[in-house]
Formats: C-alpha cells, structure tokens, sequence
C-alpha cells in the first residue's frame, strides 16, 4: 500500500520513545531525533565527557564489491586506496572533472575486494559511469545497515563490557568485526565528533539488540541518547564540515562560484596526487596546488571582549543561540569582503564563539584579524574575530 | 621498440589523409591497418573472379583541395567521370531520371521547379563545404588565431550566400527531408527519390527533423543526387596510399593495434595485438570514436562524463549490401536507382528500425557498372531485437532481389554470384562500430561543435596527443577527407 | 475620436489578446478587443458542458503563464488562483505504476523502488533541465532579431544574444545546444532506464506536436514544458480556479479594469489597408472600425492568408506562411462522472474522495515505443489505437466544477491527426473517444460505469470553435525552423508584419504556444516602441 510518510530508522521505536520534545529533523528521506531534551546540553556535555549513542542509520552507505573494487575507488576518490590495508578506513572527498568537490566520506576496506562507501547524497550514478569496464558492483545498502554513532571518552569501557572481544588495539581509523549481544557487529573507530569514538555497523533486523545492549552496560558510564543538534556543536569544535551546509557539491551548484576544492576544504592531506593512474580531477587539483588556492577553510574564533563591547553598547549581555547556526555570515576586513562563515556555533567547551569559515587569500593565514558579522538587537555589527588553526578541539584522547 | 612522430590508427580515406598531409610536412609517419589490405570503408574489393566493387561506399570524391595539396592526380588518380544518372522507378515499373526533360513526363510544375531546387541544393552543398572544412573550435569561442580566422571565413561565406539563401540554408539543416521538397515540389515520386538521398547512410525517415541536414551533406558528397566514380573507391585510397609512401610514410597492414599506451593521460605509443609495442609523440586515430576511446583507450583513463557522453554517441548503423555477379541480362540501367516509390514507403520502411526489426518494404540504391550490381538495403538495424545476423542476412538477401524482381523480372535468373555484408560484418570485417557508416549519426545533435560529442570537435581528446581524424568528428562522414585534413592541419 | 475610432484593435479574445490589449490600455491607450465567439478566452475557457459539470474545453494545465504578466496586470487581485498538481501517477501495463510526487524524498523513494540508478540520475536530470531552462529563460522575453539583416535594430538584437550567449558557461552551452536538437527519447534514454519514466518525461516532449519521441527536436519541447518550473510563482504544473478560463477570466477581468473594450460575436472579416498601412477591420456584419494599429492574436494563417489581401503582402512571405507547419496532433476529451474511475495499480477504497492519485495527472505513457507506436498511426492519416493520454479530475482541486460527489475528468489525447485519412466525422470522433475509454479500460477497468456524459473535440472541432487553424494547440508545431528568430517566418519574428501598422502577437510568435500569454505581452510592447500610438 502507498505510504506518504517519511522513513524511520531501525532505531525509531527505542529513539522515539525517548524523544521528549518532539524534536524530529529529516535527513536523507528519514526522521531522525534532533534532540531528546528540551535544551542541548545535556546531549553536547554526554560527547565531551562520557558516551554519546547517536543514530546515524541514514548515512548513505554503499558496498562496492569486485576484482575492480580498489580501482574503482581510488578512481573516484582522491586517496591512494591500493594501499589502504584490510580493516582499514580512509575519510575523504570526491570530485568532479575541474577538481570541485562532489562529496565526501569514509572507505572502508572491509575484504580485499569488498569496501564500503559512505556519502552524505545518493552517489549511485556517479561510482556506476566511473565504473564503466570494470569488474565490480555497487549496491545501495543504506536502508539495511543500521548504524549507530557511539562518542565520547567513556565509550571503550562501554564497548568492552559488550563485546565478544575487546576494542582497546582497536586503532584510530581502523575497524573490526565483532559481536554485541550475540549479533555480527562490525566496528570502526571513527566519528564526527573529534572526540573519541567507534561507529557500529549492523543489520537492520539486529539494531534493536544491540542498542539495548550498549544502553543498559552504558548506564554506569553516563550512555546519553544524543540527537543530531548537539553532534552538530561537537562537529565544528572537531573542525569537521558537512555538504549542503558548509559547502555545495559540485553537481548541485548552479554557478561556478559556489563549488570548492577538497584544498579549498583544507583536504589537502586527502589528496594523493603522487598516486599512480588517473583519478577523476587529477589535472585540476595539480593545477590548484601548483598555483594555489583561492580560498581556504579556516576556523574562527570570535573574541568575546568585542562582543561584549558591542552588545554593551545596548545594555545587554552578548546573546548567542543555544546550537549552531546554519547560515552564512559576511566577513570582512577592515569593511572590505574577504569570506563568510558558513557554520558558527557556540562552544560550552571553549567558552568561545567559533565558526567555519570560507577565506579569501591571503586572509586565510592563521593568525590573521577579521570582522564577523553578529546581529545586535536587530543591527548587524562585525564583531572581530581571530583566524585559528582547525580542529578548535582535539583531545589527547582521541587517536590514543 | 621503433618510434614514429606520428601512428595513425587506420588506412581508410581520413587516416591516409592526415598520414599524406603530416608526411608531407616532412613527419615520421607510421599508419596501422587491422585488414590485409588498404581503404577502410572506401574500398573496391574482389570477391570472385570478375566480381570487384566497391564493397560499402560506392564511387566517391575527395574535396578538390586535397587532391591538389597531396599531388593525387600524380598517383593515379582519375578526374571525376561524367555526369551519371539518378533514376527512380514509376509505379509501372519504368524507369524515371531526375532532369528537367524526364520529370516533365509526370508534372510540368515540378519540371520547372527542379533547376531552383537544384541551385539552392548546390549553393546549400557549397556553404556545408565551407562548414565542413572549418575546424570547429569549443565554445565559448576562445580561440586562437587560426581557428579564428577559419570561423570568419565560414561566417564570410555564409553572409556571401545573400540573405535568402543564407535563411533558407538555416531554417533547411533542422527541416525534414519531406519538408524541404513539398516547397518545391508536387510529384510524390520526385519527392521520395530526393526523400531517399536524404535518408541514405542514415538511421532516420524522411519525415524526421534533421533529414534537410542529410540531404544537405549527402548532395555534398556526392555532387548531386547520383554516385561519381561508381565501381572505383578504391582508387581513392590506393592514390593516396601512394601519396603517403611518396612523402616518405610507412603503412603496414594486418597490424590491428589492441590498445593505445597512455601514462599520466598522455599518449605515448600503441601496442599492436600480437604484442608490438610502437611509440609515438602524437597519435591520430581515424577508428570511429567509441572504438578509439572506449576500446583503444579505455574507460578507466578517462573522465566519467566524458565516458558517457561517448557511450551516448548514436551509432545505430542500419546498412546492408548486397552484391551481385550476374550474367549482364539483369535488365537494370546504369547508374544510380532508387526503390522509393513514395516518402510514405521510406518512412515505413525506417519504422522497422527503431523496434529492432529488419524493413519488410526496404529502400533501395543499386548501383550498376556492367555485371556488377551493388545494392545498398535499408534499413536493417545493427540491433535486432531478435535473431542474429549471421542468419537474418539471408532474410535481407532475399528481400533485396523480391523487391527488385518486381521491377527487373529477369534480374534473380542472371545471378552468378552473391556477396553480402550486414552490419554486424560492417563492424567485424571493417571496424565500424555498430556497422555505423559515418562513424556516428549524422544528426544535429552530432553536428558541428556536438560532432562527435560537445567540446571535442577540434580533434582533441582528453587524452594529450591523441587526436580523432576519422568520420566521426566535424568534417567528417562521407568521402570528403576533411575530417583527417582538418586534423592534420589543427596539430602543430 | 467616433465610437469606432481606436488607437489599437486587436483581433482575438483569447489570453494573448487579452494580454496585448490589457498592456496598451495600461500604457493609456484606447483599445478593442475583437471576439468572435460569444465568450472570450480563445482555447483557454471554461463552459459548462453538461448541466453541473464545468470543463476547459481545450487547454487544462497552467505553468507557463509570465509571472511578469501575474504581476504586471495583477491577475490575483482579479481572480487567478493556481492550485497545486502535486503528483503524476503513471499505470504501468505489468499492473504496478509509477508515481512522481511534488516531495523530493518521496520521488526519490518512488522511483528507487523501479531503478536505484534512477532514482538518482532523476535529480541530476532535473538540476541539468533546470539549468538547462535557467539559460534559455532570456530568450522568452528577447525580441528575436533577423541575423540576415544589417539594420541597427537587428544588430543589437544579435548583440544581445552572443552577449547572453557569453554569459554561459560551456557546458551550459552544450546543454542548451544539444537540447535544441536532439529526440526526446535519445535524451532520456542517456539518463534513465525505467521504461514507464521514459515514457512520461517523452510525453510533454510531443505534446502539441505532429512528432514521435524518436523525432529530432522533441528534446526542446520537454525544456519548452520545463520553462515554467523555474520561476518562483509556480513549483510545478498548476491547475487554475475555475479552469484555464479562470486564467482569461482574469485577464479578462484586468483588462476591463483597465478600460479596454471587448466586443464578442465581433468575426473580423478583413483588416483595412489605406497607403500601405492597416488602419482598421471591417466586420462580418458589415460594421467598420478604425485605428491607428491593428494586432492579430489569431493563429499566422488566418492572420495573413484570411484577413489581409494577398496583394498587401510579399509573394515570399505569403508562401512562407503557407508553408508554416499547424498540424493539430490532439484531442480533448471532457467527460462528467459520477463516480471516480479505480485503477487497479492502486486502487481506492470508499468513494475516492482522499483518493492520492485522483488529485494530481494520471499519464497513460507506459513506454517511449508505446507512444512512438502511437505516432506512427497518426504519422500515416489514423487516430492512435493506444494513444497518450494525460488525465486530470478538475473537480478533485476545485470541488466547485462538479456537483457535489460527482467529478469532471479531462483527457488530453495525442494523436488524433488533423489531416485523418477521409477527414474526420461523427463516426470518426466516436471512434477517438472510444479508443481513449479503451485505452483507460485496461487500467481503470470500471471507467465505463462511472461516464455520465462524454464530449470529444477533435483537432478539427479545435479549428471551428476556437478558430484555430489545423487546431493545433500552440497555433503552430515548435519544431526547430519554427522558433525564435524563424517564427513565424523568417525575417518577421519581432511581432511586426510586412504589412505596416500590422502586428502579430500570438502563440504561432516567438516564443510559442501554451497558456503563457509572452507574445501578446511582447507583441504590446513593441507596438509601443514603433510610436504610432
């Protein structure tokens, strides 16, 4: 029979259950909690400081699969995939024929020739005419892994209580098959919260299983059910971008201007241009790093005494909203336009309004002074800012 | 491993071509042949005793400039023979030739309408010459001086038309071939034996748009509605075969190439399938185009959208020939005929194509020099959607001779010998993908700087030094030559 | 001035010449509008055919109306209201269907279940079409210039097009270029591989055309379709209140506004020409009326070969104009229900009032061979057996035009050629309505049961009641010699005649037919700029 609504995640009964406010996003034609409390912070303070459970089934996911698999993957990408070893696992960004960023994600090198994909869009279309000649299969299987997010300092001990077998020589980017709860689980220590953490991947008809699993061993350790909104904050903090957002895909954009480089994106260690063959945007991106980018993603760091100043000028305290705000804000230099912020978010952590922004040359050299653009009691004002190295946050923790 | 300033992949009219003009310039030249003899698609084979003709396209002319610049006339090859007629066969069976004189035996309107029709068809041939030996640059026009300066003399040579003529040019290549005809004429058996011009070599009815560009290029090619030079396309490329020994170029045959080496996007040889690997700094390829990227090449060196933009290119051959020996009591006149009895007829027989299905009532040309009979069948589509062509050729065969019988009775009792070649042999005897005479549809989507996919008519690929010179790049698409002149010139 | 003394008279009441008058009234001229029907509204009426059920006799759907002339004339203040389509629904002949929905997501979902390839390429498609009509957009509004003339007019014209031709980028040049020229089929078959998508995206490729989806040139008529998605004033295919005759209603409303007169039953016999130049019409009943500019919003044949002398005009142009292609490839079925017809791919439960696919357009195009096998028949003089069909259930929108628990459908249908093989009779026209309820049979199989009355409109009814010649809903095919700078005729595209004071501002102008009233608005403004007003 015909159903008009939104997809739920193999999760929904567990997640909606506990969601208090209502508080439903939609990602990639699914609901998803934004957040399970009235205020965020409860849900931001559980990634900092113990274990953060997040939903991230919607993530689309391919497996790509074939004597041609690697090939395929280090066409379209921009890492040198042949030498990714089994059980390993690379972030990166793809693009398009002019070196412009279509999207990006993490490989995971699951067999030999047996990877799996992730993507913020659909991608079917673009990894199927890459594979023209090739001996491999793409599937979509995003509708039938669920995936959990699972982020924070506490999260090892969580996963060692549950786990067949231990997860400590589980290395950063690595992943390994396990089980939780008796099920197949395959885990990855990756995230998209700069902190530590594991992704855990499973079959949809296991989710439950294991999400019972980690919530009741979790308990002693402050397992917190966390919505996207306050994965949102952590993600700026970690200095990590997102498509749609903090950047167009190439294939979306309607001008020229609007597409980026994964150089642009501060990818640069991405790419691989001493790989050997031809990868889709090779040409371009040599361009670019022989001549230099034209713009750079730097992070922001907004000093609070301005704002304070300029807020004060009113009678009021500097006002900022309680998660990140998805909009774009001039910047300047001495009144002249030199970039915008693209994500800007209030840091419980670092006690400091931060942001991702987009930076012409040469404003984008770490230390520079700029302007950003606040709102003040129905004024815009610039309040100035520092250019900072990114991530804002990366505790010891993390790669350990 | 031996090494060449230029490889050109393929010995037919446009290879040989662009072989002679880069010998000329005083290149190490190396052209590659995969059959054991020389000419690609303009060939005069024998396959009998007695039994020689010109295996695809019939007769032929290349453009005069070319013949002058490489000496051909010097190396044996003829001046274009006289006029020949183009006959259409009336509803009793005789035979019509379209002239003034024999047309006014069926309306004196068209008669009097045929010298204008004639004139705008020539002027339309000329400024298409023109436009064919343009190189077509990418768009937007960023281009150099040279490219440039070719562009203006075709824009020149469009505005010299005079204003009706340059309109009418225009508002003509999009046109159906029916169109076109019905402002000039009544007859319906004029007008489906000019429709069957329009419509020869290609997979499309004389009422699909694009069939006024057809005529156009066809009335080019051959000069006006009937073949030159019929039984003699082989003296086309054996003259330039001499041409290019002469300024000092090598051609070897059955040497079929099995891939094009590439490092880093650049061309750098060929490897020949027996293993011979050849080095180059340019190689020119006059294999059509999805064989030449998506074989020679191959996908994995090339960028994903222009892949598909490859895979894309229409081929969609829909030619069979059928060659025969007779006893010379065939009954049918010299020259060039046409089955067409009305445009209805040709529509209907193109139909059959886009369901994968052999045409029940076929267009006809037969060519006739002496013994020979040489008959051009359409359609018959590469793509059947069911059967194979190894049998389904004979169903052709038969139909060929019925269909003609009925106006030549004596024709099947003077048979000797038969050869015929459907398009699965166009592709596995002469290399042309999906037995795709022109090297890709000519179609307007597939015209100029669309020719053979958008942004890569100027003869480049995205592959450094490899260039396309055959048919299925601007320029090219019958026996002209100016695709692998054009290519020649474009390379420095 | 006398009672029969105007600045500008405009021969024709549908929405072009409402559109034409409404802007020179607007610009303080006195104007008359000339209809020779009882009603105004051209094809875009709405009438009550049968005693309680409302019908737009011909076109049904808007999208392609300016939002300048929305704007310009304020239609919403008198009376425009566009509803939403929200979804195509397309019955497959394996028993399932395929849907198509205003929600991205859903789409996606939909179309994943047929083709994950699909599903994707889908959304590509739709941003390259998109951009594709983002980069033609200008030339609607672009006076075509004539590149064979060297006036100064026609130089800047040409200036004008390499400057927006400049501003695109290459790829969009190549999209723009090969759209112009390639088959639909050929198009869609390079993106998509499920055969009842093809089908549906090849439909509005043909529609109003005497061409197959295999025939070069279609590709252009999808984008003509795509044009009006682009703008902010309509997401997708609308459907107006009270019919496409709510469209001239309110134009016919702004119009009066203000101050134009409209004379109904008003049939032009012949423009008057004094010195070379038009300066009237006289009527069929003999009456007279003068005026400084007369403007044809009727179809480029009776335009120039009915109303004006031959001797008035160039030999050439008048061959031209006989050479114009206005074959009329479509019908109309309008029938009155009493119930709504159930598909079995999804049927309804209860009487169908919140039945989903009944509120948006049901498309029989379950494959391109299907309506290329439709176009065959009509290529050689017959109606379709299986035609295309595009449905819509008005009254599942706007309640008002059927009674209470009863509904209107309206059937667009192609082919029904004009030139049918021994012309068209009552037993001819049966024979098209029951091919269409054949057709509908197979996938509704109750369709029958639920007809209270049934009127079919064949192109030639097209011609003799909106005056269409050859019926051919955008008064001339938009086939590639016949558009921008080469419609109607070469050298006359910019809505000015051989005829001096004479002007052309209809669908068979650039840039073409549809209920988009651009060349009644251009054709206005170029009236203005000749200054002889």
């Amino acid at each position: 029979m015909l159903n008009l609504n939104l997809k739920t995640t193999p999760f929904h009964e567990r997640t909606s259950a506990l969601c208090q406010p209502q508080n439903w996003r939609k990602w990639a034609g699914y609901f998803v909690v934004g957040s399970y409390e009235h205020v965020l912070d409860r849900e931001y303070w559980a990634i900092r400081n113990s274990a953060a459970l997040i939903d991230v089934s919607p993530l689309i996911k391919y497996v790509i699969k074939g004597k041609d698999a690697a090939a395929l993957l280090h066409r379209v990408t921009t890492r040198n995939v042949h030498k990714m070893k089994v059980g390993q696992v690379a972030y990166t960004g793809w693009c398009d024929e002019e070196g412009k960023m279509i999207d990006d994600g993490t490989i995971s090198r699951l067999e030999d020739s047996t990877f799996r994909l992730t993507a913020a869009e659909p991608n079917l279309r673009w990894l199927t005419m890459n594979a023209v000649g090739m001996d491999v299969s793409i599937t979509e299987v995003t509708d039938d892994v669920a995936a959990l997010s699972f982020q924070g300092p506490n999260t090892r001990k969580v996963l060692n209580k549950v786990t067949e077998k231990p997860v400590d020589e589980l290395k950063y980017f690595r992943l390994m098959t396990n089980k939780i709860n008796g099920v197949d689980v395959t885990i990855s220590r990756t995230g998209y919260t700069g902190d530590l953490g594991y992704e855990i991947w499973m079959d949809k008809k296991d989710a439950l299983k294991v999400w019972d699993a980690l919530m009741e061993s979790g308990s002693d350790y402050g397992i917190t059910p966390v919505g996207i909104l306050a994965m949102d904050m952590a993600r700026v903090e970690a200095g990590l971008f997102m498509l749609d957002v903090d950047y167009t895909s190439a294939s979306h954009a309607w001008i020229e201007s609007q597409k980026s480089s994964p150089f642009e994106l501060g990818l640069d260690w991405t790419v691989a241009l001493d790989k050997p063959g031809y990868f889709v945007g090779r040409r371009a991106l040599e361009k670019e790093k022989r001549e230099g980018s034209a713009w750079k993603m730097v992070g922001l760091a907004v000093d609070w005494v301005g704002m304070e100043k300029l807020f004060g000028k009113v009678g009021l305290p500097p006002q900022i909203p309680g998660s990140a705000i998805r909009g774009s804000l001039p910047v300047m230099v001495g009144g002249v336009h030199v970039g915008y912020a693209s994500t800007s978010t209030w840091s419980p952590l670092l006690k400091t309004y931060i942001a991702l922004a987009h930076l012409q040359k040469p404003y984008y050299e770490i230390g520079t002074d700029v302007t950003m653009e606040i709102t003040v009691e129905h004024h815009r004002r610039q309040a100035p800012a520092k250019v900072v190295k990114l991530p804002f946050y990366e505790p010891e923790w993390k790669k350990k | 491993m031996s090494h060449y300033d230029n490889i050109i992949i393929g010995a037919g009219h446009n290879g040989l071509v662009a072989a002679a003009y880069l010998a000329k310039q005083g290149k190490k030249v190396l052209v590659l042949e995969r059959r054991s003899i020389i000419g690609g698609s303009v060939v005069t084979e024998s396959f009998g005793d007695n039994f020689s003709v010109d295996s695809l396209h019939t007769g032929g002319t290349l453009r005069p400039d070319i013949i002058k610049d490489l000496k051909l006339a010097s190396y044996g090859l003829q001046p274009d023979s006289a006029p020949q007629p183009f006959i259409t066969l009336l509803a009793d069976g005789s035979p019509l030739t379209l002239d003034v004189e024999s047309i006014k035996r069926i309306s004196e309107k068209d008669a009097a309408r045929f010298p204008e029709f004639v004139r705008f068809m020539n002027k339309a041939a000329q400024i298409m010459d023109v436009t064919y030996s343009t190189i077509m640059p990418r768009l937007p026009m960023n281009f150099g001086f040279k490219e440039g300066y070719g562009l203006l003399e075709w824009a020149l040579e469009l505005k010299l038309a005079g204003r009706k003529d340059m309109l009418n040019f225009i508002r003509a290549l999009p046109m159906t071939a029916q169109e076109l005809v019905e402002e000039y004429f009544e007859s319906d058996i004029v007008k489906a034996a000019i429709c069957a011009v329009a419509i020869h070599g290609s997979t499309l009815g004389p009422m699909g748009a694009g069939t006024g560009y057809t005529l156009i290029h066809s009335w080019m090619n051959r000069g006006g509605l009937a073949h030159k030079n019929v039984g003699k396309a082989g003296e086309i490329t054996t003259a330039l075969a001499n041409a290019v020994k002469a300024f000092g170029g090598e051609i070897r045959t059955e040497a079929e190439v099995a891939s094009i080496k590439i490092e880093n996007q650049i061309a750098k040889g060929v490897v020949l399938i027996n293993g011979e690997e050849i080095s180059a700094n340019q190689i020119f390829s006059a294999a059509d185009p999805k064989h030449t990227l998506l074989k020679l090449v191959g996908a994995q060196d090339l960028p994903p959208e222009f892949v598909w933009h490859t895979q894309s290119i229409k081929m969609r051959g829909s030619v069979a020939k059928i060659h025969l020996q007779t006893n010379g009591n065939h009954g049918i006149p010299e020259g060039t005929l046409v089955v067409a009895p009305s445009i209805k007829y040709l529509e209907k027989a193109y139909d059959a194509t886009k369901y994968g299905e052999v045409s029940e009532e076929p267009y006809l040309e037969v060519t006739t020099s002496g013994n020979t009979i040489s008959i051009h069948f359409q359609f018959a589509p590469y793509a059947l959607k069911s059967g194979d062509w190894k049998l389904e050729i004979k169903k052709v065969e038969e139909l060929a001779i019925n269909s003609l019988s009925e106006y030549f009775p004596n024709l099947r009792a003077s048979i000797s010998n038969l050869k015929s070649l459907s398009p699965l042999d166009l592709e596995q005897t002469y290399g042309l993908t999906e037995g795709d005479l022109n090297h890709g549809q000519l179609m307007l989507d597939q015209f100029l700087f669309m020719r053979p996919i958008p942004g890569w008519s100027n003869h480049k690929t995205p592959i450094d030094n490899l260039y396309l010179c055959g048919s299925g790049v601007h320029g090219g698409g019958g026996v002209s030559g100016a695709a692998g002149r054009n290519a020649a010139k474009s390379v420095r | 001035m006398t009672a029969n003394q105007y600045d500008a008279i405009i021969i024709g009441g549908g929405h072009n010449g409402l559109v034409a008058a409404s802007y020179l009234a607007r610009a303080g001229k006195k104007v008359v509008v000339l209809e020779r029907r009882p009603i105004v509204g051209g094809a875009a009426v709405t009438e009550e055919i049968f005693p309680g059920y409302k019908f737009t006799e011909f076109s049904y759907v808007v999208s392609l109306l300016r939002p300048e002339i929305i704007r310009d004339l304020e239609l919403p203040k008198h009376g425009l209201k566009i509803l939403p389509l929200p979804s195509t629904f397309t019955p497959m002949e394996n028993g399932d269907y395929l849907a198509a929905w205003d929600d991205h997501d859903l789409t996606r979902r939909e179309l994943y279940r047929h083709s994950p390839k699909d599903a994707e390429a889908y959304d590509e498609y739709a941003r390259v079409m998109a951009r594709a009509a983002k980069a033609i957009k200008p030339i609607i509004n672009l006076i075509p210039p004539d590149p064979s003339s060297m006036s100064i007019r026609d130089l800047m014209g040409l200036l004008k097009v390499g400057q927006y031709a400049a501003s695109l980028s290459e790829k969009e040049l190549y999209m723009v270029a090969k759209l112009a020229t390639q088959s639909s089929a050929d198009l869609l078959e390079e993106w998509f591989e499920t055969d009842a998508l093809k089908g549906t995206k090849a439909a509005s490729g043909i529609i109003g055309t005497y061409l197959g989806p295999r025939s070069p040139g279609t590709a252009y008529v999808l984008l003509h379709h795509y044009m009006g998605e682009i703008d902010g004033a309509f997401r997708a295919w609308g459907f107006a209140k009270n019919g496409s005759g709510g469209v001239s209603g309110s134009i016919y409303n702004a119009s009066q506004a203000l101050g134009v007169e409209v004379r109904v039953n008003a049939s032009v016999q012949q423009v008057k020409v004094k010195g070379g130049r038009a300066v009237g019409v006289i009527l069929e009943n003999g009456d007279e009326l003068d005026s400084k500019v007369v403007m044809s919003a009727a179809d480029p044949k009776r335009t120039f070969l009915q109303f004006v002398e031959q001797k008035h005009l160039p030999d050439d142009f008048v061959t031209s104009i006989q050479n114009f292609r206005a074959r009329g490839s479509s019908g109309k079925i309008n029938i009155a229900l009493s119930k709504l017809p159930n598909f079995t791919a999804l049927p309804y439960t209860g009487n169908g009032a919140n039945s989903v696919l009944h509120r948006g357009a049901v498309s029989i195009s379950p494959s391109i061979d299907y309506i290329e096998r439709a176009y065959d028949d009509a290529k050689y003089g017959q109606i379709s057996k299986r035609p295309y069909i595009d449905m819509i259930f008005p009254s599942m929108i706007d309640p008002d035009m059927a009674p209470p628990g009863h509904h209107v459908m309206s059937c667009f249908v192609q082919y029904a050629p004009y030139d049918l093989e021994g012309g068209w009779t009552d037993q001819r026209r049966d024979e098209l309505g029951e091919a269409v309820i054949a057709t509908i049979e197979q996938y509704a199989p109750n369709i029958r049961e639920c007809i209270v009355g049934m009127q079919v409109i064949s192109p030639k009814d097209i011609e003799r009641i909106a005056g269409i010649t050859g019926g051919n809903i955008f008064h001339g095919e938009l086939l590639l010699h016949q558009i921008f700078f080469l419609r109607p005729t070469p050298q006359w595209a910019d809505f000015r005649t051989p005829l001096k004071g004479y002007y052309f501002g209809a669908s068979g102008a650039h840039p073409g037919g549809g209920v988009m009233g651009a060349p009644g608005m251009l054709a206005a403004k170029e009236i203005l700029k000749d200054g002889m007003l």
